[in-house]
């Protein structure tokens, strides 16, 4: 076996307290495509940060060529041969294709000769087989298009590994086959391919060797024809379950509080149909570039729908703004505490008074705080807040205290649907535990509940009934009684789709 | 017309913008002003945007980074003071070494803020606001409250802006009007064919692009700085040359003329695009408009300001719509071109698995 081009030797990554990676070890080999798959938060990502530079282990090394190096920063990387591309491609809006892929070439003399550079990014698009004009600014050009001159760009530095991450969730299927052939052609130009990717489909197309990584720890690596899409899957989500979440009995009702029906946002997702009910909790599951947000945002009103029907109570609505969502009684908890959730800099008191104002004013348009700290305190006992009162900033508190903050905010709202996106990302066991509880309460007490998850457990633990869904369609909706780990996973990464009856006949557990 | 509006780059589309505008205002002025087209009307024009080009064009490379410098007026200002303090004490300093004393000089102060934005960090607005007032007062303090009077400046040096280098008819070719120009071009060829000065854009158009290119914003946000500062002090020489009395209030409001200018220029103020001919375009088009408003008699003096602020208003409102719709227009063209496939994912049942 010759000598491989980088490896992972031993590598460890902790961001204080969370272990990120754990002794992993990989070697990667000139002309070979490697792809790395896992589930959300599994430590893909703190891999390739590693292998580009941006993080540096916490122990254990990086070797190129069996030597270990310190990759200083994503420089450092490039200088190397490793480079790495991202979904969202990194590319200047303002400039040409020619200059995008020249920009920091050390390699061309000190003024540029336009046709000169003309010629060689034509030279480079071509050799990556796609048709693209050089003169063209990059604002207009599509994500694929971009990719395309990230690629262009590594190769112009004779790249030796190149990192795709995620490449294709973004793009249309014709797209990535583009890419994927982009990605074999390099390979066989002896390049080493990292590719990572959710669409089980085109590991199997593309990959020499796979690498399953499951919780920050390295499960496998074998030979493509040595594995199979179940085996991957089973590796993929096969950790102890361990009982930590209590499977909650049910108290679904009969009555529909909501109903959707081929809930379409063109370009985005199409054709979602599930009726949810007073006491349920429905959960959707999926893995990223599922668009399980996005349909929680038109359900909200921010993103409206493009087709279909919601029916709420019974009458058919059209949901356009969250003002009109909130009225009907639909909030909707944002998973992003920090930018869409909760103003850090204001205490508890503010925070869970903020989507409710207008009930604490007087009429003269004066807030009465008295009130709103009542409030804000009945919310610290009910919810369990661990602060000693409640005019403590909300950015001090830890990410469970703050997951609590933000759902008293939406509970003061008195809603009977709860959209809760991601309601335990980044917070520990014991919270979750409690955050867990208080929904199932919320349900018990006659409202339906809409659960976005990433987290498989907890979605067997929590759903009802769990709604799967990859790249925008609905792949089924599973009972949770007959739901396991492999069956979700499977739907998610598209390995089948549901054989169970329409959705819209399915009643609650 | 459409398809050509497609194909020319927007950078073209803007420089043919303004000519027409500009054209537009010298017939409108012309019917309304009597004796309005002749050549003392270039050369009034040209002789006063000569100092306005050359901090424009430092203004233009900050804005190109996203940032901005607020505080050129005051280095015009300073370096001005300080170049006549030297020549004064000094008559027989020759042309060179006083216009490198005074671009080192304007360096020097960019240094600072370059220093301030790009190592530590501070949005550049304050830290210029901040310069703006500091270099005021340095020269306060410098000059002890007192002026420099064309009587102690050498007769080179005063004589030099209104120097003849070409007369046709009216029309003179004035030099300060030509190293103006000379720079600007220069500057415009450097910005678009030097590999390093496209860095300036590489980092305004995407900082964390760049970051990832291995481009090294901090020291291209620096160069930035510096190269504005250096390009006020010429400024300042120039300044110092064309009036030669220098009080502590010289190259007061130039900070924000070279901003309007720029813009009108079509600079994207968000950084990444715009050229320094555009901005030079810009200086002409608001002295211009500026100069006109004095001889119009229908309009009131006093409404100057108000002029100048409805033209900012109204080139980058015209801008941003033209471009939006452009971007639009693409992006249709290219939907067209490129019609998704059908999503493909209804008919998978069990792939891959047997």
């Amino acid at each position: 076996m010759p000598e491989p081009v980088l490896s992972l030797d031993h590598v460890s990554k902790s961001f204080g307290m969370t272990h990120a990676l754990s002794d992993v070890s990989m070697d990667l080999h000139a002309g070979e495509v490697h792809a790395i798959v896992g589930e959300n938060g599994a430590g893909k990502s703190t891999m390739i940060k590693i292998m580009t530079g941006i993080h540096q282990p916490s122990s254990g090394a990086v070797r190129i060529d069996g030597d270990a190096v310190t990759l200083a920063g994503p420089q450092t990387a490039r200088d190397r041969g490793v480079v790495a591309i991202y979904q969202e491609p990194m590319v200047f809006p303002d400039l040409d294709v020619a200059e995008n892929i020249f920009i920091s070439s050390t390699k061309e003399g000190w003024f540029q000769n336009r046709r000169d550079l003309r010629r060689k990014a034509h030279a480079l698009i071509d050799r990556i087989g796609m048709a693209l004009d050089v003169d063209q600014v990059a604002s207009g050009l599509t994500l694929a298009e971009q990719q395309a001159v990230e690629i262009a760009r590594a190769l112009s530095q004779d790249v030796r590994v190149l990192i795709m991450d995620e490449p294709t969730a973004a793009l249309s299927a014709h797209e990535a086959a583009q890419l994927r052939r982009v990605a074999r052609t390099l390979a066989e130009e002896g390049v080493s391919v990292v590719y990572i990717s959710h669409r089980l489909e085109e590991v199997f197309e593309i990959a020499d060797r796979v690498t399953v990584i499951r919780d920050g720890q390295h499960i496998s690596t074998r030979p493509i024809d040595e594995t199979t899409p179940d085996g991957m899957i089973a590796e993929m989500v096969g950790r102890e379950v361990g009982n930590y979440f209590e499977k909650a009995p049910t108290t679904a009702t009969p009555e529909v509080l909501l109903g959707v029906r081929d809930l379409t946002l063109d370009g985005t997702y199409e054709n979602i149909s599930f009726d949810l009910h007073r006491g349920e909790v429905l959960c959707m599951a999926g893995l990223i570039g599922a668009r399980r947000t996005d349909v929680a945002l038109s359900l909200f009103g921010i993103a409206p729908a493009t087709g279909g029907t919601v029916t709420y109570k019974g009458a058919e609505v059209r949901l356009t703004t969250p003002r009109q969502a909130m009225d009907l009684g639909i909030a909707y908890v944002s998973e992003d505490r920090r930018k869409l959730g909760l103003a850090m800099e204001m205490p508890i008191r503010d925070n869970v008074t903020l989507a409710t104002l207008s009930r604490y004013q007087s009429r003269a348009g004066i807030i009465d705080r008295a009130a709103e700290a009542e409030t804000a305190e009945a919310y610290r006992q009910r919810l369990n807040i661990r602060t000693p009162d409640v005019e403590i900033d909300v950015g001090m508190l830890s990410g469970g205290n703050q997951q609590k903050v933000m759902l008293a905010k939406w509970l003061n709202m008195e809603p009977e649907l709860l959209i809760f996106d991601e309601p335990t990302r980044g917070i520990d066991i014991g919270a979750k535990a409690e955050v867990h509880d208080l929904i199932r309460d919320f349900a018990a007490k006659g409202g339906a509940v809409l659960v976005i998850s990433s987290d498989l457990p907890e979605v067997l633990a929590m759903g009802d009934r769990i709604l799967v869904m990859r790249e925008g369609v609905q792949m089924g909706i599973l009972d949770a009684a007959d739901a396991d780990q492999e069956k979700v996973m499977a739907l998610a990464t598209g390995q089948v789709r549901s054989t169970a009856p329409d959705a819209r006949e399915g009643e609650p557990a | 017309m459409t398809r050509l509006f497609l194909r020319v780059s927007p950078q073209a589309l803007r420089i043919t913008g303004l000519l027409f505008v500009l054209c537009l205002v010298v017939l409108f002025f012309s019917t309304q002003v009597d004796n309005y087209l002749n050549g003392r009307l270039f050369n009034r024009i040209s002789s006063s945007v000569a100092i306005m080009a050359l901090i424009a064009t430092g203004q233009t490379i900050v804005i190109l980074t996203r940032n901005i410098d607020l505080s050129v007026g005051s280095v015009v200002g300073f370096t001005a003071f300080a170049t006549g303090s030297l020549v004064t004490a000094y008559p027989d300093m020759g042309p060179v070494p006083l216009v490198l004393f005074a671009m080192v000089c304007g360096a020097g102060f960019g240094c600072i803020n370059g220093a301030l934005v790009a190592y530590a960090r501070v949005p550049s607005i304050i830290v210029t606001l901040a310069t703006m007032a500091l270099f005021r007062s340095a020269l306060v303090e410098f000059s002890d409250a007192k002026s420099i009077t064309s009587g102690s400046l050498p007769q080179w040096l005063v004589s030099f802006p209104n120097t003849k280098l070409l007369t046709i008819g009216q029309f003179q070719l004035r030099a300060g009007f030509a190293v103006a120009v000379v720079v600007v071009v220069l500057v415009h060829i450097l910005l678009s064919r030097f590999r390093p000065a496209r860095r300036f854009y590489a980092v305004g158009s995407s900082p964390e692009a760049a970051e990832m290119a291995g481009i090294n914003t901090r020291a291209t946000v620096f160069a930035a700085f510096v190269l504005a500062g250096a390009l006020a002090g010429l400024a300042g020489f120039m300044f110092l040359a064309r009036f030669g009395n220098i009080t502590v209030v010289a190259g007061l409001g130039f900070e924000l003329k070279s901003v309007a200018a720029s813009v009108v220029g079509g600079v994207n103020i968000f950084g990444g695009s715009g050229t320094v001919i555009g901005a030079f375009l810009g200086a002409i088009l608001v002295d211009l408009i500026d100069t006109s408003l004095v001889r119009w008699q229908l309009v009131s003096e006093f409404w100057r300001e108000a002029v100048l602020g409805a033209l900012i208003l109204l080139s980058v409102t015209v801008d941003t719509l033209l471009m939006r719709r452009l971007f639009r227009l693409r992006q249709a063209q290219e939907h067209e071109a490129a019609k998704p496939k059908p999503a493909a994912a209804g008919k998978v049942t069990k792939e891959g698995a047997a």
